[in-house]
């Protein structure tokens, strides 16, 4: 395999394997929460590489979701004292513990070299270059199995508690009321995204990773009325704009994950301006007709 | 080092008073989007700010020949475009079903993802002076010139000012829109001035401190005045003071003691100061609240006791 189309394959499989908890994400109001967890995960970067000097390794990632969950339930334990209010609760969180990450960089402990510029954007073509050896024969880059394996653990949560998710994202009170645990569904939920981000960090870094999770769902949830079109219009909406978003960075020669997140940005705005058309053109009509009814119900007096 | 050979220091000083400016003015502004529920607006803000900047240094570099590094330049730049950032957000919000975290969150990444194909098309450039932009992403304190905190102080003077003329429509509109509406105040009107002047206190500290922390600066100190505090112009002016000396001391303990840089450990100062308020508050403490909880516990025990006992005796 080639590098490009090596590295073509993994922004798809990162797109998709990032869109898919991104549906529920949108669906349950916990978008920024995204932007709270890709910053919190740095921390437990640095630390697990102090552990494990290995930033491949598993216990790495552990740490890294951990301490991405911790602006989940630290921000829930805020919200619950009743003392700070409306969206600050994950602001508040966040940024110290990315501050705390920034300088456990800077002092070099653990010796962990990482690029802060890649922390942020992360790098793709870099991530593409290590490439999986199998007999001897190169059969593509090895971030590019690890994504498909992620990809493969997110549909398979994902089917196994569709109905589960469903129930306590539409009516949380009625799914809470039949006996489910809402609140453990939800930590095991974030805990997949956190898991995803993590995965995702060395691709698209801290702030793209939002536009991976959010954009794709965002856009479908424009043009959809039923979930399992939502979930269809992101699959499409994931594959265009990561081909797409790979190509623009390849003419630019930019970071893959930036020319992502603008073309789905650029897709995500066109969508929108054509549900608005469509919307105020459909009105129109309706009025029109409305008019031409009344009209042959009550024919004008002439007199 | 001592606080005196500090601020005898001139580069130290500089960033002492830039960033107690920049503390203040966030400070300050930032009690109204707490108040109003829109913290993490100035989070969409401060990550729209780096294309903003980057469009004003490519104009500055290309159509008038002259420094790309221009402080008021770059803020005019990093302005419009989060003004329009948060205006996006907002008609997507209002245009569609997507909900305002959703459309924040677009608005952030989008915009950021603009400003670093923006940054890789400088980098490979032939723009004089292209060096340092990259400081933009986890702020520079001790690049801050003089000329800089002048103008810093000129255009965060400047949003104070607007806030301190408008302050009675500012909190109408905060606390009860649908009235500030029946009184004949433009919602419109207010609310872009609002923003104008939360999106000014956003981006005169992207420079110094970097567009991922600059959140902090907005939220943590409206939100630890708000322990302390029952009025708006107390909010306000505690959370302006909270905002300046936790910058300072941040500041001061990131050049005095480990070389480390400055942004972040003003933002752990500030979050160490909101846990203190949590903690320690007369009347919202968390501590107090636990302490007054079991008391009461114990009493309606002991009285459940006694009706029992006397249940039984009768």
């Amino acid at each position: 395999m080639n590098l490009t189309l090596g590295t073509m394959l993994l922004a798809v499989v990162s797109a998709l394997a990032c869109s898919l908890p991104g549906v529920y994400v949108v669906l349950r109001r916990n978008s920024m929460l995204v932007d709270a967890i890709s910053h919190a995960v740095l921390p437990g970067i640095v630390v697990g590489y102090f552990f494990t000097h290995n930033l491949d390794s598993p216990l790495l990632i552990l740490g890294a979701v951990l301490s991405g969950l911790v602006v989940v339930l630290g921000s829930e334990l805020l919200v619950r004292t009743g003392l700070v209010a409306g969206d600050a609760p994950q602001g508040l969180v966040f940024p110290a513990l990315f501050s705390i990450g920034v300088i456990m960089v800077s002092l070099n402990f653990a010796n962990v070299h990482l690029d802060t510029h890649a922390v942020l954007v992360g790098d793709l073509n870099l991530a593409a270059f290590r490439q999986l050896q199998v007999a001897g024969t190169e059969v593509g880059p090895a971030y590019l199995y690890m994504m498909l394996a992620m990809l493969a653990f997110n549909i398979v949560f994902l089917v196994l508690f569709h109905n589960r998710l469903k129930l306590s994202t539409f009516d949380a009170a009625f799914a809470s009321s039949v006996g489910l645990r809402t609140g453990l569904l939800n930590t095991a939920f974030m805990f997949l995204v956190s898991l995803t981000v993590t995965a995702t960090f060395n691709a698209a870094g801290a702030i793209l990773v939002i536009a991976l999770v959010v954009v794709p769902p965002a856009t479908a949830y424009l043009f959809s009325r039923r979930l399992d079109v939502m979930i269809g219009g992101t699959v499409a909406v994931a594959i265009a704009g990561s081909v797409g978003g790979f190509w623009l960075s390849y003419a630019l020669d930019a970071a893959t994950s930036a020319g992502m997140a603008v073309f789905y940005g650029v897709l995500f705005t066109a969508v929108f301006l054509a549900t608005r058309l469509a919307r105020s053109i459909g009105r129109r009509r309706a009025t029109r007709k409305l008019g031409a009814q009344v009209e042959r119900r009550m024919p004008a007096t002439t007199d | 080092m001592s606080p005196l050979e500090f601020l005898a220091d001139h580069t130290y000083r500089t960033v002492f008073i830039g960033v107690s400016i920049i503390g203040l003015v966030s400070g300050a502004l930032g009690s109204f989007a707490y108040l109003r529920k829109q913290s993490l607006i100035s989070d969409v803000i401060s990550h729209a700010a780096l294309p903003g900047t980057l469009l004003a240094f490519l104009a500055a570099a290309t159509v008038w020949q002259g420094d790309g590094r221009n402080m008021l330049g770059l803020i005019i730049g990093a302005v419009l475009i989060g003004t329009l950032a948060v205006g996006y957000a907002n008609q997507i919000s209002r245009g569609s079903k997507i909900r305002i975290d959703t459309a924040m969150a677009i608005a952030l990444t989008v915009f950021f993802g603009a400003g670093m194909l923006l940054m890789r098309i400088i980098a490979n450039g032939p723009f004089p002076g292209k060096g340092g932009i990259q400081d933009y992403l986890f702020g520079n304190a001790s690049v801050m010139t003089r000329a800089d905190v002048v103008t810093s102080a000129l255009v965060g003077g400047a949003a104070l000012a607007i806030m301190l003329l408008f302050f009675k429509e500012f909190v109408l509109r905060t606390f009860d829109a649908h009235y500030a509406t029946v009184l004949g105040y433009r919602a419109a009107t207010v609310d872009t001035l609002l923003f104008t002047v939360i999106v000014i206190a956003t981006v005169i500290g992207v420079k110094a401190v970097g567009l991922v922390l600059m959140v902090a600066f907005l939220i943590t100190p409206p939100a630890a005045a708000r322990q302390w505090t029952r009025s708006m112009p107390a909010m306000v002016a505690l959370s302006a003071v909270i905002g300046a000396v936790g910058s300072c001391l941040g500041a001061y303990l990131s050049i005095a003691f480990v070389p480390v840089p400055t942004g972040p450990l003003i933002v752990l100062t500030l979050f160490a100061i909101f846990v203190l308020s949590l903690l320690a508050a007369p009347g919202r403490s968390v501590v107090l609240r636990a302490v007054k909880h079991a008391r009461a516990r114990r009493l309606l025990m002991r009285e459940l006791d006694t009706v029992a006992v006397e249940g039984r005796a009768s």
